[in-house]
């Protein structure tokens, strides 16, 4: 067995490698990164029979997103009491990252609506990871991995003001970006397989699907989706790209786009996974009616909490700006709560 | 039965039967008793493109319509629709198998005949000639993405060669003394193959337009459907008036059709000139 010693300084870039990141086996973990065709197959291979299309399974899903929070509550209410019904002005737009904020006791939906987002620069690596990963998805290589992170980046106007942060950093702290990205980027290039045309895969890839007479929107935008669509069997898988370390709500965030996308496709993706390109790991989980289920029910809870501080039972819809901001809002007045969360931001 | 082939049986059923003609000149002449009439406030040298965007617009967030308009850069959203389609016509032409293995190729051809010619056949060319490898790979995968979803939707096979992926938009300028003109713009033109009497084709069949979306489908949809149809029926008084429209909304995987009737073209005609209203409305409060 080779035996690398995980703490060492990188040699090719010039920082401390932090933790188990490396593409060689450690001895303490026996554990090595899957790479190519064993990383396909064990995307690929859940060892589960592949869900079939299911309409009722869709109805008890929407069933329990739309009614969980009981009689009285505000889904499907618009401001006033009244019900919002189809094609609501303003629909409340829940994404993963607001779902994650509502549940999160300790979270202060207020926080961001300051006048600029803090920036880090492991937010910074992880919005030039997904443009990298994108690129490699797309073209199968990649050349100078910052500089071509950021031409990127500077396409999407949705990152204008990580573009000129990033312009803005000291030398030291540009060199530990540039450093990361390039250690993360060659890992990447090194370990993910090449995927066969036919599966279709796309990039990017947006998802809605409206609740509660459309005064609900659930909605992602998933970093990697393979497999025909629209098929009666489970035939698709999405993979979302993390720089960053591994997060219990990273599953929770997977567990969402697998119910949006079952939401509004004949049959549930048969898994989905996280990449995470500081490590090399990869977390799979088969899509189960269970998994679909918990995913729900977390769902209308989010739900629920975010319309519990309007407080009478009322939902006045986000507003989504053009910078890819959501602005979950309460009905107005004093003492409201507001939360605002960028849906656009980098996979850290 | 996939939901590709279910919409596809869609999209080829039989159609109803035809708007009358002399329906179809009535709300020609409400259009023109009305616009003129409506625009003749506006300053001197402004016009109104109405298209589809600027109805749900002026229906959903009319406070936007006194914003001025940025000014038009290149970005990938915008090269993705034409870029898109022209892959999917490569597929569906057999040259390639998939959209994502046919926007490069596309793209490169664009930008050569481009650089032989000056010739622009979808006006992105120079933009894209000049950009670094890395954010061509970000338009090329934007185009991807957007074809694939389109792709995936329909089940190609039963369709002849007369399909027309894209193409010019249909316009009609309405007579007055602004400026007006009706745009519409749909991602598919579907031929409807029907026996004439004789048993000959009919050498001017009735179609299905086939409309994509962002988003879900909201409140108003089967007008919105019904512009296209309309400014189709406009745009040339000699050719039939489409049969259905189909809106395609692939980030939900919905699709809605509407067949197109007397009572569809003249809610889009009412559609069209409360649009028109809201946006003298915002220019005339814009103006200082």
């Amino acid at each position: 067995m080779v035996v690398i010693d995980v703490g060492r300084e990188d040699p090719r870039l010039g920082m401390a490698d932090r933790g188990p990141a490396r593409s060689a086996p450690s001895i303490a973990t026996g554990w090595t990164p899957l790479a190519r065709d064993a990383l396909l197959d064990r995307l690929r291979v859940t060892g589960r029979p592949r869900p079939l299309a299911d309409p009722e399974r869709v109805a008890r899903l929407r069933d329990i997103v739309e009614h969980r929070p009981g009689p009285g509550s505000v889904v499907g209410r618009g401001s006033g009491g009244q019900p919002s019904g189809p094609g609501s002005r303003t629909p409340l737009v829940v994404t993963k990252d607001l779902l994650t904020r509502a549940l999160d006791r300790d979270s202060d939906l207020g926080a961001g609506t300051g006048p600029a987002p803090s920036f880090t620069v492991p937010m910074a690596c992880g919005a030039l990871i997904d443009g990298l990963f994108r690129q490699l998805v797309t073209t199968g290589s990649i050349g100078d991995p910052m500089a071509d992170g950021l031409d990127a980046l500077v396409l999407d106007d949705r990152q204008g003001e990580l573009v000129t942060w990033i312009d803005n950093l000291s030398p030291t702290e540009r060199g530990a970006l540039t450093a990361e990205v390039d250690r993360q980027c060659l890992d990447l290039v090194a370990r993910w397989p090449r995927l066969d045309p036919s599966w279709l895969p796309r990039t990017q890839v947006p998802m809605r699907v409206g609740l509660a007479d459309g005064s609900i929107e659930l909605s992602g935008r998933v970093d990697l989706a393979i497999g025909r669509p629209g098929l009666n069997v489970a035939s698709v898988a999405i993979v979302e790209v993390k720089s960053g370390a591994r997060r219990a709500d990273h599953r929770s965030d997977l567990h969402f786009y697998a119910l949006v996308e079952t939401l509004r496709s004949p049959a549930p993706p048969f898994a989905v996974a996280t990449y995470y390109t500081r490590t090399g790991e990869l977390d799979v989980d088969p899509v189960s009616d269970e998994l679909l289920a918990s995913a729900a029910r977390r769902t209308a809870a989010g739900i629920g909490a975010l319309c519990r501080p309007t407080g009478e039972g009322q939902v006045s819809g986000p507003a989504t700006s053009r910078a890819g901001k959501v602005v979950a809002a309460g009905a107005g007045g004093s003492g409201r709560r507001r939360a605002v969360v960028t849906t656009g931001g980098g996979g850290q | 039965m996939t939901r590709a082939q279910e919409l596809t049986a869609k999209l080829l059923a039989a159609p109803g039967p035809p708007v009358d003609p002399g329906d179809r000149q009535r709300l020609r002449q409400q259009l023109l008793g009305a616009v003129p009439a409506l625009v003749e406030k506006l300053p001197a040298g402004d016009q109104i493109v109405v298209t589809l965007p600027l109805l749900r617009r002026a229906d959903r967030d009319p406070e936007t319509l006194a914003a001025p308009e940025e000014p038009f850069s290149w970005k990938p959203a915008f090269v993705r629709r034409s870029l898109g389609l022209a892959a999917i016509e490569a597929c569906f032409q057999r040259r390639h198998s998939t959209p994502g293995e046919a926007v490069g190729p596309v793209a490169d051809d664009a930008v050569a005949e481009w650089g032989r010619t000056g010739w622009r056949t979808f006006h992105w060319e120079p933009w894209m000639a000049a950009l670094s490898p890395a954010a061509r790979s970000a338009v090329l995968a934007e185009a991807a993405t957007w074809a694939t979803a389109l792709w995936s939707s329909i089940d190609w096979q039963p369709f002849g060669s007369s399909i027309r992926l894209g193409g010019p938009d249909d316009q009609w300028t309405c007579p007055a003394a602004r400026t007006v003109r009706l745009k519409g713009r749909s991602e598919l033109r579907i031929p409807l193959q029907a026996a004439r009497g004789d048993g000959s084709p009919d050498p001017a069949p009735r179609t299905t337009l086939v409309s994509v979306a962002s988003g879900i489908p909201a409140n108003g949809w089967e007008t919105e459907l019904g512009f296209l149809a309309l400014v189709a029926s406009l745009r040339s008084p000699t050719r039939p008036v489409p049969a259905r429209v189909v809106g395609l909304w692939p980030e939900a995987g919905e699709h809605r059709s509407v067949d197109i009737t007397r009572g569809i073209l003249a809610a889009a005609v009412d559609r069209v000139i409360a649009g028109i209203a809201a946006v003298v409305e915002a220019h005339l409060s814009a103006v200082p």
